[in-house]
């Protein structure tokens, strides 16, 4: 009769004890799950920008400086060079034209030297084609093609695309000589979505007729947002008259205001970054492209696209690496005799000037 | 207790500390040192020269497949290249501006204007026009430079003129196939490209001597040249093993006198901070030694002072050539982290006299008039008075068509034959003209090197997109061995750093002189016409041919005028004539009613007459209906 009944007891004790602990673990699964959502917001976990310039000639100055005012950003906001693709079609810093050589700014006030002393261009000059624009989107570059040439991005990266030129309805001009039409880019996006090469693209645009080049996406994932509409021409802001030419167009202008504020650690959404430069500032209509993006914009940070992600943990326990056999390298006694050979007569210099004097 | 303890420990912490260093020295130990050095030499006419180097020695050779695995101050990137293309020797120079060798003399590491780059392959290396392929792709992604259009098309292998500056095997500096060259004149150099250069050094601009780089001000200046050169050396006086030396150096040419700023100043006072903007503060802790020179020969030209002085005063003599230098050992001034900034000035005035030229230099330019033929001239002066021989190479574009049997070389009317001459034809979109001419210049003479070309039609896909610029031809190559030391102030061959050029003990001077490059302009389409001839083509389609075709085809039916819509004018001057025809009718009508008695039809005189009208309009359709 007690033993039935200490049965029992200990079946209750037993029974309390295990939901306890089930409880307990459940608890600490779930504070865990919030703890990983935490890490995992944005779902993308890399970040890379592709930023062009298509325009030759010294009166294009403000489009240059447009792209380096972008890459200025982008980079203070911890996006590596390993990361950015920079074209830029023609040489404004130590163009002969220049009054202060290796410079260029995007301001009449001529307080920051946008083109800095950090700089690395990917495609330079007579590089920045059509061609290649395309190729770098797509992946489809000659084997010999260098890494820090390359887009080398992933399912889950968050792509920033801007180009900034001469355009028209539908078409950009790529150095005057040749052009990108609108279908091509909106194909070269689609074989990017198919190849996944990308988790959400960032299209920004500032030419004449901007909107063009953006209507014809059909990828999902993408948000875009252009200076102007179709009909509507950019205007470029104001001229730095000891430079001579115009420095910067207004949407790029405004745009840089609103990002020259943004800290790395900022929460500011995508949805207030369209909203820059009303019509007031900007005399084009900005109009940018919602319905391919499946996020809310408003709740887009904006680091999310300008921004690089760094997620770092820190564990405090330390981890053991199993002992992993090297193959013996050689030390100066040991491989004497491999590395460096002494040869049997002593090494002589070429001969420099092979004809007789 | 635990005081008692925490000795032992330490003992051990430091012990191991120590015993890792050791162990990690001994383990494929990398022996390689660091040295950065400053040269500068005020040069005549105000300007001053700024030459940087920093060599990295490496005990180990190239073509080891175990070198490139572990590094300390070599760059691991620049390592990557050279053992993945099996690169005996990688020369590449990237420069802007032109050397004005008649006032300034020689450079110390001589450079072409826009990028230049010459490269020895490893004797076991295979297939080599692939691999110098993948070998300017990597190299244009690790310097930011538009290193890949050095494709077949500009790229060449000159038999004589490039030889190797290093180590080499008996026979393997006489195989030219080993080598390629290639240059292009139109790149530019700027921060973009100064960037990936200073971060192969070990201290990158944190400290020593690259912190005084600011692009902002050595952009702004009259010359300036980036150099990367690899090359296999002795590691000893003996030379029984080989090393590798990696010598990075930047040359500047400053104008501290009109720095282009408006503001002239009468002296050639400099100082770093006035060229810099910056001042040292601190050497690169890893180098061996950081050490500044300063040429501080005294010609007759203004006194310099330096402040602060000199740790050293050298009066070395270079090929019978007298050289006074001042050297400073930079460790020692920053050593207190005071800020070091060199200053010099002059007791006098610039003096912009004529100067005694170095012993060779030249000048070339394009001869001709108009977009079909043309020529290019190369005048070399020597004022030695030996005998001088020179190698002369050109590389011609392809579409320059070159002449072979119009290279001739005169003196003083009188015509020279050279030694040796090696020229490689061009073949259309494939590879440059290559030219070698070997000959003797007279003492004291200026001697003329000159060919014609004709300029051919590009297709119109290949025009750049500024087309009407016109087409570089890269700097011609002039290599001799010089007797005597004047103004030559490159580092000699068996040394490395620069402290080894001011003990220099050879007789004969290498030297390799660049000329100009040149611009020359091809008959060049107007890229507007076919947007012109579209516009032409449609408005005379639609004018002329539209308008015939409308003539022509076009099948005519009368129209009786009354039925006609017609517009306001008209309405108006119908009404106007049908008060005339109304008065007229009025009038016969009144004969008529004087003459007939009734008039059954219908009053309206309009309608009289239309029907009238109507019935004589059908008359003859009746009679062509029956007719037809």
């Amino acid at each position: 009769m007690a033993a039935p009944m200490a049965v029992k007891k200990n079946m209750n004790a037993f029974k309390i004890i295990a939901i306890g602990w089930l409880s307990i673990l459940m608890a600490t699964s779930f504070s865990k799950a919030v703890d990983m959502e935490d890490f995992f917001t944005s779902e993308h976990t890399n970040n890379w920008a592709v930023l062009v310039d298509t325009s030759r000639f010294w009166f294009n100055y403000r489009h240059v400086a447009n792209v380096l005012s972008i890459y200025r950003s982008v980079k203070r906001l911890g996006i590596p060079d390993s990361h950015i693709i920079l074209m830029v079609a023609d040489d404004m810093a130590c163009n002969p034209r220049n009054p202060r050589p290796a410079t260029v700014f995007n301001n009449a006030n001529e307080q920051i030297n946008v083109y800095g002393d950090d700089v690395e261009v990917d495609y330079r000059g007579y590089e920045v084609t059509v061609e290649n624009i395309i190729r770098v989107l797509t992946g489809r570059l000659p084997p010999s093609t260098p890494r820090s040439k390359r887009l080398l991005s992933d399912e889950n990266s968050n792509i920033l695309v801007y180009m900034t030129g001469h355009g028209g309805d539908g078409f950009l001009k790529f150095q005057d000589a040749e052009e990108i039409s609108s279908v091509e880019l909106a194909d070269a996006f689609e074989q990017m979505w198919q190849k996944r090469r990308y988790h959400e693209a960032f299209f920004m645009i500032d030419t004449c007729q901007a909107e063009s080049m953006f209507q014809k996406f059909y990828s999902p994932n993408i948000l875009a947002v252009a200076s102007s509409r179709v009909g509507e021409d950019s205007l470029s802001h104001h001229v730095d008259p000891s430079i001579g030419v115009y420095v910067i167009d207004r949407y790029t202008y405004y745009a840089l205001e609103f990002l020259e504020r943004v800290e790395p650690n900022s929460k500011k959404t995508m949805g207030q970054f369209l909203q820059v430069c009303p019509k007031s500032q900007c005399v084009s209509t900005v109009s940018y492209r919602t319905d391919l993006f499946r996020r809310d914009p408003s709740k887009v940070l904006l680091t999310d696209f300008f921004g690089s992600v760094r997620n770092v943990e820190l564990l405090t326990e330390t981890m053991d690496f199993s002992n992993v056999t090297m193959p013996q390298t050689c030390s100066k006694e040991s491989c004497g005799s491999q590395a460096n050979q002494e040869s049997s007569r002593p090494l002589k210099y070429a001969e420099q000037f092979p004809m007789p004097t | 207790m635990a005081t008692y303890l925490r000795k032992p420990v330490d003992f051990l912490k430091i012990f191991a500390i120590y015993f890792i260093f050791l162990c990690c020295s001994c383990y494929g130990s990398v022996d390689d040192s660091f040295t950065e050095e400053l040269y500068i030499k005020s040069l005549e006419r105000g300007h001053v020269l700024n030459h940087f180097q920093f060599t990295t020695l490496w005990n180990s050779s190239i073509s080891d497949e175990n070198t490139f695995k572990n590094y300390r101050y070599f760059p691991k990137a620049l390592g990557d290249v050279l053992a993945t293309y099996k690169v005996q020797e990688l020369h590449l120079s990237q420069s802007q501006g032109q050397w004005d060798y008649e006032h300034w003399g020689y450079q110390p590491e001589d450079a072409p204007p826009g990028v230049e780059l010459w490269v020895w392959f490893q004797p076991q290396a295979s297939n080599l026009d692939q691999v110098w392929a993948e070998l300017v792709n990597a190299l244009s992604g690790l310097f930011c430079a538009s290193l890949n259009f050095m494709d077949s098309k500009a790229t060449v292998s000159p038999r004589w003129s490039f030889r190797p500056m290093g180590l080499a095997s008996e026979y393997y500096s006489f195989d030219s196939r080993l080598m390629r060259y290639s240059a292009l004149p139109r790149e530019i150099v700027c921060t973009e490209n100064l960037t990936p250069w200073e971060k192969l050094l070990p201290c990158e601009t944190q400290a020593g001597l690259a912190s005084l780089f600011n692009g902002v001000k050595m952009y702004d200046s009259s010359f300036h040249s980036l150099g990367l050169h690899v090359r296999p050396v002795c590691q000893d006086g003996d030379c029984t093993k080989e090393g590798i030396e990696l010598k990075q150096t930047l040359s500047v040419v400053f104008n501290p006198v009109n720095n282009n700023r408006g503001n002239i100043q009468d002296h050639q006072n400099w100082s770093l901070k006035s060229m810099f903007d910056r001042s040292l503060h601190k050497t690169c802790p890893v180098a061996k030694f950081s050490k500044l020179y300063v040429d501080s020969t005294l010609h007759p030209r203004p006194k310099m002072l330096l402040t602060p002085e000199p740790d050293e005063v050298l009066n070395t003599r270079r090929g019978g050539d007298k050289r006074v230098y001042a050297v400073y050992d930079l460790r020692q001034h920053t050593r207190d982290s005071v800020p070091f900034n060199l200053q010099a000035s002059y007791n006098s005035r610039v003096q912009y006299q004529d100067v005694t030229p170095p012993p060779l230099y030249a000048q070339r330019f394009v001869t001709g008039y108009g977009l079909e033929k043309g020529g290019i001239s190369c005048i070399l002066y020597n004022n030695l008075d030996t005998n001088l021989t020179v190698i002369y190479m050109e590389t011609i574009p392809w579409y320059l068509r070159v002449y072979f049997s119009s290279v001739h070389i005169e003196a003083y009317g009188v015509t020279i034959k050279p030694y040796k001459t090696q020229f490689n034809p061009g073949k259309d979109r494939k590879l440059p003209h290559q030219l070698e001419v070997v000959f003797r210049l007279r003492p004291l003479s200026v001697t003329k090197i000159s060919f014609e070309f004709d300029r051919a039609f590009l297709k119109w896909t290949e025009y750049p997109p500024d087309a009407n610029h016109g087409f570089y031809v890269n700097s011609a190559v002039i290599s001799t061995m010089l007797p005597s030391g004047q103004q030559y102030t490159a580092v000699p061959q068996n040394g490395s750093t620069f402290s080894d050029s001011l003990k220099d003990e050879t007789i004969q001077f290498f030297l390799r002189l660049h000329t100009e490059s040149l611009l020359v302009s091809l008959p060049t389409p107007d890229f507007s016409m076919p947007y012109n001839v579209i516009c032409l083509a449609c408005t005379v389609v639609a004018i002329a041919f539209g308008s015939l075709h409308n003539l022509t085809t076009r099948s005519f039916r009368a129209v009786d005028p009354s039925k006609m819509k017609k517009g306001l004018i008209d309405k108006l001057k119908n009404l106007l004539k049908w008060k005339k025809a109304e008065e007229v009718k009025d009038n016969e009508e009144k004969d008529e009613k004087k003459d007939t008695e009734d008039d059954t039809d219908s009053p309206n005189v309009g309608e009289n007459t239309g029907t009238a009208a109507r019935k004589r309009a059908k008359a003859p359709s009746d009679s062509s209906e029956e007719k037809s």
